[in-house]
């Protein structure tokens, strides 16, 4: 597993704001791409990107939530990070329930900085389970995808399109837990659990 | 009034109606139709029906029983006429019953008259033939001196006895001696030898004749008796009595008497004419014995007696038609014989009374039937009428019987449209008792209709914060006489929830036009009024945001304005050091200007807060302190109204304007109402009470705005106004603080006050204009 390069986004409608993050991010050495507005972004970038998303909560046209909501419909593998007022704690909570990563709270720099690396370090993560999903076949990942439903080798065999025999699913199962570096069921419900983005 | 009240009044007015209709008809009055004002239509059909019915009817009666009726008209004036006739019978042989007892007893007494004379005098005779001298002289005819005695005893006898003559006769008929031996018509030396009373008494016999005097030619009563000596006859002794006397006490009576000897000739009678008449020819032995004894003289005919005799069989009386005295008469007569005498006795009664009799009975009789006859009419006539009215009678009733269902079924139809309403019905009388609610009513205030039922104000169901409105209310409603109004009114539910409904109300007019008290239609308008206060509110929140957001919005905005810059200055900051220590000086010149940049930026914001509190002076125009008043009440009014709470309002005359934002200064006053409104929250709705007052002190104005809320408690009052002091769990503590700075950037104060009586009183001051 080596490092990918880990596109880093700032999407604020406050043009200094963001240009402050910019400069400050890209001062620390990584490479940042900023947007006003969320629809902007959601039309430039690449949603099966791997990355990370600084998203301001409270800004003209989209809102914070509805850009997160539009990339977990996309199952992108996108960390995102809040900027949230004193006022919008309550929907920073919510965003987190539906899968943001984390929230900074304005104008808390020091906050971010730390918080940043985590994030990170996630999207790495997330970066290489994709690549280990990508390897696996297509029969694989559906293998995989019922087995995580705790579904028994008979019961995938009969509900995969084409149907096969419940041997050849041992096989694919045999080989998914080989690929994925897993040992078993458990973990591999764990797995995915931890990346429902997936899909 | 109920329907069934109604019911029954309408019943009613027919019976009467029917009762008068019936007065008139038996008064004649309503023959034809009538020309009263007839309200009831039923009532008129049915009279008008009643009166073709019968008309019809008696019109074919009249036709198909015409010959029917003649019969039995026929047949009862014949009837009638025999009773009349048997009537008018009874009574004449009643009469003629009385008539022959009369007559028998007149007879009686007469033949008893005549007897008594044959017996008076029957026995003197004989007395007289006891005197020596008679059996002397009759033994010794020509001792004159004896005759001489005799004839002085004979004449005194006869003065004594009252008797016409005496007289005594020899053997061979030669009167010996007489009473009358001196007068001219002496029987003395006569001889009677020829007559029958002389030849019986020689006999042996006592006789007894009626007959004319040889000598006297008048008539008398002879009697005879044989004088004996021994068994030897040598004499008769004879007497001679008138009978004058007797006839002329007949001649007096009304009717005939008449006297007939035994061959039918009369000798005594009444009637002069009559007499020596006989009742039927003679035969020619009678008539030569009658000759031969010379009984009645010397006539040798007798003329028949002019009388028509009619006998009725089973009758001793018979009818006698003769005439009296030149008169046609009709007597009953009647036949005594007395048998001694052989003498026949005829008494009459005169039949005019009979007649009479007869002819009254029939007059009475006619009399009795025609009014018979009458009373029978007129009971018929009365029968008849008795009848119609009685079809009348029981086609009204059937009439009514009929409405009386029509009305039942329309009852039952209007009660269960009533009961489909969803608007609730009640009625009320005069003085304000419910008459009538619907079921729709019943279930929108919560009590049955039993409950609500007589219920006089205050009713149960109002709502304990509304009564003096419900008075008003009412007092309107009575007022407004003949007009339909509606208003709306709040009433508590029986378990507590309050309703809000719209009440119509009109006057209930009855038949004679006088108001009978109120019918309301009540409607739920609950939901609406929600609905419609949701909105209201929902656009005073617009509305109020739009005008000035409010203090927590304000915060908010202006502390998400303030982060932005903040954290941008941060983040700038941050980039700086890095860029510094990378000896980046283009990059970090142009952080630092950034950061400049983002501090000015900072302080705008803050600029423009206070700007926005404190505009500049040329937004300031003259405003009309009454006119901010009545406006911040306007947009507080559905607060105001759903709290309960009264507004007083002590407004100075003539108030000039001041210098001022008009906005700012509502938002003052809207400010202080609620603190007013929140402060009275726990109060019962009648207290809560709210007071607004202006005043003019020289060149400022003083408002006034007071609550009756428990205050400001006295150690607090010192920090009312001080930022983000609240007493109030989610205030912000900033309302009093701004309307403070408010009020001091129109270079006023706001103070408050404690008031005696309970509450707080919020006073600030502004500048006139000019």
């Amino acid at each position: 597993m080596s490092d990918t390069a880990l596109t880093l986004y700032v999407v604020d409608d406050d043009e200094a704001l963001r240009r402050s993050l910019l400069l400050l991010l890209f001062s620390q050495g990584m490479a940042v791409r900023g947007f006003e507005s969320g629809e902007a972004f959601l039309q430039a970038i690449d949603a099966r990107q791997v990355g990370c998303v600084i998203l301001d909560l409270r800004m003209g046209g989209m809102s914070g939530l509805a850009v997160l909501e539009q990339l977990r419909l996309r199952h992108s593998p996108l960390v995102v990070l809040f900027l949230s007022g004193h006022g919008t704690i309550p929907m920073a909570l919510e965003a987190v329930g539906q899968g943001a990563f984390d929230w900074v709270v304005k104008p808390d720099t020091q906050q971010l900085l730390e918080k940043l690396p985590v994030a990170l370090v996630e999207a790495q993560a997330r970066a290489d389970a994709l690549a280990l999903w990508h390897d696996l076949t297509p029969r694989e990942r559906e293998v995989a995808r019922q087995v995580g439903l705790g579904q028994s080798n008979k019961e995938i065999a009969r509900k995969l399109v084409p149907a096969c025999s419940p041997r050849s699913v041992e096989t694919h199962r045999a080989s998914l837990f080989a690929k994925l570096g897993l040992a078993n069921d458990n973990e591999l419900g764990r797995w995915l659990t931890r990346h429902t983005w997936l899909g | 009034m109920s329907i069934e009240d109604r019911c029954r009044s309408r019943i009613r007015a027919i019976r009467l109606l029917r009762l008068r209709r019936n007065t008139q008809k038996r008064s004649g009055l309503c023959r034809t139709m009538p020309d009263c004002a007839i309200v009831d239509p039923v009532v008129m059909s049915a009279h008008s029906l009643v009166a073709v019915k019968s008309l019809s009817l008696s019109l074919s009666l009249l036709r198909r029983l015409s010959w029917q009726r003649w019969l039995r008209w026929s047949l009862l004036a014949l009837v009638t006429g025999v009773v009349i006739a048997l009537v008018g019978q009874w009574a004449e042989q009643r009469e003629l019953h009385i008539r022959i007892q009369a007559l028998q007893q007149a007879a009686q007494s007469t033949v008893l008259g005549l007897g008594g004379i044959a017996a008076k005098h029957g026995y003197l005779p004989y007395a007289a033939t006891r005197h020596p001298d008679v059996q002397a002289l009759l033994r010794h005819p020509a001792d004159t001196l004896l005759r001489d005695r005799v004839n002085r005893y004979l004449a005194d006898f006869q003065t004594r006895t009252d008797s016409a003559a005496l007289f005594v006769m020899s053997v061979d008929g030669l009167t010996l001696a007489a009473s009358n031996w001196n007068s001219a018509g002496s029987f003395v030396g006569q001889s009677y030898r020829q007559r029958p009373y002389f030849m019986q008494a020689l006999q042996g016999r006592h006789s007894y004749f009626y007959g004319v005097g040889l000598t006297t030619g008048t008539p008398g009563f002879f009697i005879s008796e044989p004088v004996r000596s021994g068994d030897e006859v040598i004499g008769v002794m004879v007497i001679k009595v008138s009978l004058d006397t007797l006839e002329h006490s007949w001649a007096n009576s009304a009717d005939p008497v008449v006297l007939q000897d035994s061959r039918g000739i009369v000798f005594l009678s009444s009637e002069p004419e009559w007499r020596y008449r006989s009742r039927a020819p003679l035969s020619a032995d009678d008539l030569a014995w009658l000759a031969k004894n010379w009984q009645y003289g010397e006539r040798t005919g007798y003329d028949l007696l002019p009388w028509r005799v009619l006998r009725t069989t089973g009758s001793p009386a018979y009818e006698l038609h003769a005439v009296v005295k030149g008169q046609l008469r009709s007597f009953l007569a009647l036949e005594s014989v007395l048998p001694e005498l052989g003498w026949t006795l005829v008494v009459t009664s005169d039949l005019k009374g009979v007649t009479q009799a007869r002819r009254e009975a029939l007059v009475l009789a006619a009399l009795l039937a025609a009014v018979l006859l009458l009373a029978g009419l007129y009971w018929q006539l009365h029968e008849r009428r008795y009848s119609e009215q009685r079809q009348a009678k029981l086609e009204l009733e059937r009439r009514v019987q009929e409405r009386t269902h029509d009305l039942e079924q329309a009852q039952a139809f209007r009660k269960a449209m009533e009961d489909a309403l969803l608007v609730g019905m009640r009625a009320r009388d005069p003085q304000g008792r419910i008459s009538y609610v619907n079921r729709a009513f019943c279930d929108m205030v919560g009590y049955r209709d039993d409950e609500l039922l007589g219920c006089a104000p205050p009713y149960p169901y109002w709502h304990p914060d509304e009564l003096d409105k419900y008075r008003r209310d009412r007092e309107g409603s009575m007022l407004a006489e003949a007009q339909p109004y509606g208003f709306e009114s709040r009433i508590r539910h029986r378990d507590g929830h309050d309703v809000i409904t719209r009440v119509y109300t009109a006057p209930l007019i009855d038949a004679l036009g006088q108001n009978q008290g109120w019918m309301s239609s009540v409607v739920d308008i609950t939901a609406q009024k929600q609905a419609e206060d949701r909105q209201h509110d929902q656009e005073l929140q617009l509305q109020r945001s739009a005008r000035l957001a409010s203090v927590g919005e304000m915060a908010s905005t202006l502390a998400h304005e303030l982060n932005q810059p903040l954290m941008a200055l941060s983040n700038f900051a941050l980039a700086a050091r890095n860029i510094a220590s990378q000896a980046q000086m283009e990059v970090l010149v142009s952080a630092l200007d950034d950061m400049v940049e983002q501090s000015q930026r900072a302080s705008e914001i803050v600029q423009r807060v206070r700007g926005f509190i404190n505009p500049r002076r040329g937004s300031y125009e003259a405003c009309d302190v009454h006119a901010v008043i009545a406006h911040s009440l306007v947009l507080l009014k559905s607060e105001l109204e759903r709290q309960a709470v009264t507004v007083t309002q002590r407004l100075a005359e003539h108030m000039p304007s001041v210098r001022g934002n008009r906005v700012l200064l509502e938002q003052v006053l809207i400010n202080l109402l609620q603190n007013a409104l929140q402060a009275m929250q726990d109060l019962p709705a009648a207290e809560r009470v709210i007071d607004i007052e202006t005043m003019l002190l020289g060149r400022t104005v003083q408002i006034r705005v007071g609550d009756a809320g428990p205050g400001v408690p006295e150690g607090l009052l010192a920090q009312v106004f001080t930022p983000f002091f609240s007493t109030k769990p989610e205030g912000l503590g900033l309302g009093l603080n701004i309307c403070r700075t408010l009020v001091e950037a129109h270079g006023g104060h706001l103070t408050v006050v404690n008031r005696l009586g309970g509450g707080a009183v919020f006073t600030f001051t502004l500048a006139l204009s000019v």
